[in-house]
């Protein structure tokens, strides 16, 4: 166990928020009312959380081996969704995140890269790409991001020639975006796993871009990488 | 576990807003000045995610509805909150509105979770 680091106390508010109280309230009385039951709402917690980008990753990799898919993605992403078990009309059937809303997915070229925020608050395509990271919620990244992206993409590795147009999708309540990356060299005959395997969260967000030899499934040092 | 729909239209829902209004503190109301930039969704806001999933789960009150809801009351008579406490706000008109829940046990509850969360 490293001792470089401290161990202190997370640190919380002196007073019991308004809605901290209402919350717990409400649930209690449904819960003392029969109208779910406390290991609904644990089971239901434990897997909101556990969502990871998988399904956007099968969406991409998809899209990559079949053209026909590819075209109803961009043309109709909620409705596409469903080829992996995502159904944007009925949140429950896919966790969280209640996110009843429009989904579409971005297609980066040789000419255009795309990338998605949110800079009013943290709004997230959840039910295909999980939780959010943290710095996708940081005033840093929400603020800069419109304003110099080339900049942030610069801080995150990223760099494109001046002639590449940057497009910056700024999330709202109604509307989710997901980027589609380009397909890199060396994947040829690539399974719908392989290939689903290198579409990892930050080329969807858009902050990276796909490489044959790079997975988010391991640690950096285990998997070497781009040098 | 499905709620009687007959018992939902009992209220009065303006009685409903009263009596959330009469519950929540001053400090509850929507920041005016900025935009919330800097805020970070507290853990409170999950476990409300997970109650209205739970709802909608059991066949008490769908999501859609809910998200509904939510839109027509947030942007209504409780524009005054801010957007991240919604769901809080429409489940508690809601569950009061249709008598799921009666407002002197909501009362009586939010006393006892206050003192039990300031206690020890």
């Amino acid at each position: 166990m490293s001792e470089n680091h401290s161990h202190d106390p997370i640190q919380e508010g002196p007073e019991v928020g308004e809605f901290e109280v209402l919350e717990a309230a409400i649930r209690e009385l449904s819960i003392e009312k029969g109208l779910f039951s406390s290991e609904d709402h644990r089971r239901f917690s434990e897997w909101a959380e556990s969502i990871g980008p998988s399904k956007g990753s099968q969406l991409v990799a998809k899209a990559w081996l079949d053209p026909d898919f590819k075209r109803q993605l961009l043309e109709d992403a909620t409705e596409a969704s469903k080829a992996v078990g995502v159904d944007w009309l009925d949140p429950t059937g896919t966790g969280t995140p209640s996110d009843y809303t429009f989904f579409y997915v971005l297609e980066n070229t040789p000419q255009v890269h795309n990338m998605i925020v949110c800079t009013l608050c943290s709004c997230y395509p959840r039910p295909v790409l999980g939780m959010s990271p943290d710095w996708y919620r940081t005033p840093n990244y929400r603020r800069r991001l419109v304003r110099r992206p080339r900049e942030v993409l610069a801080e995150f590795g990223l760099h494109f020639p001046s002639d590449v147009e940057v497009r910056v999708h700024d999330s709202n309540q109604k509307s989710r975006f997901m980027v589609m990356p380009m397909r890199p060299e060396g994947t040829e005959g690539w399974t719908e796993d392989q290939l689903a395997a290198i579409v990892t969260r930050d080329t969807m967000i858009g902050v990276a871009l796909p490489q044959a030899d790079w997975t988010a499934e391991k640690a950096p040092s285990q998997v070497g990488g781009p040098q | 576990m499905t709620v009687d729909k007959q018992r939902f239209d009992r209220r009065d829902s303006v009685e409903a807003h009263e009596i959330i209004l009469g519950l929540l503190g001053d400090d509850a109301v929507r920041e005016t000045s900025l935009p919330e930039l800097d805020r970070k969704p507290a853990p409170w806001e999950s476990s409300m995610q997970a109650t209205v999933e739970c709802l909608s789960w059991r066949n008490v009150w769908d999501n859609l509805e809910r998200r509904q809801t939510e839109d027509a009351l947030g942007e209504d008579i409780y524009r005054e909150f801010p957007v991240h406490t919604r769901s809080a706000i429409a489940t508690a008109h809601t569950l009061l509105d249709r008598g799921v829940i009666d407002p002197d046990e909501l009362q009586a509850k939010m006393r006892e979770v206050r003192a039990r969360f300031e206690g020890d």
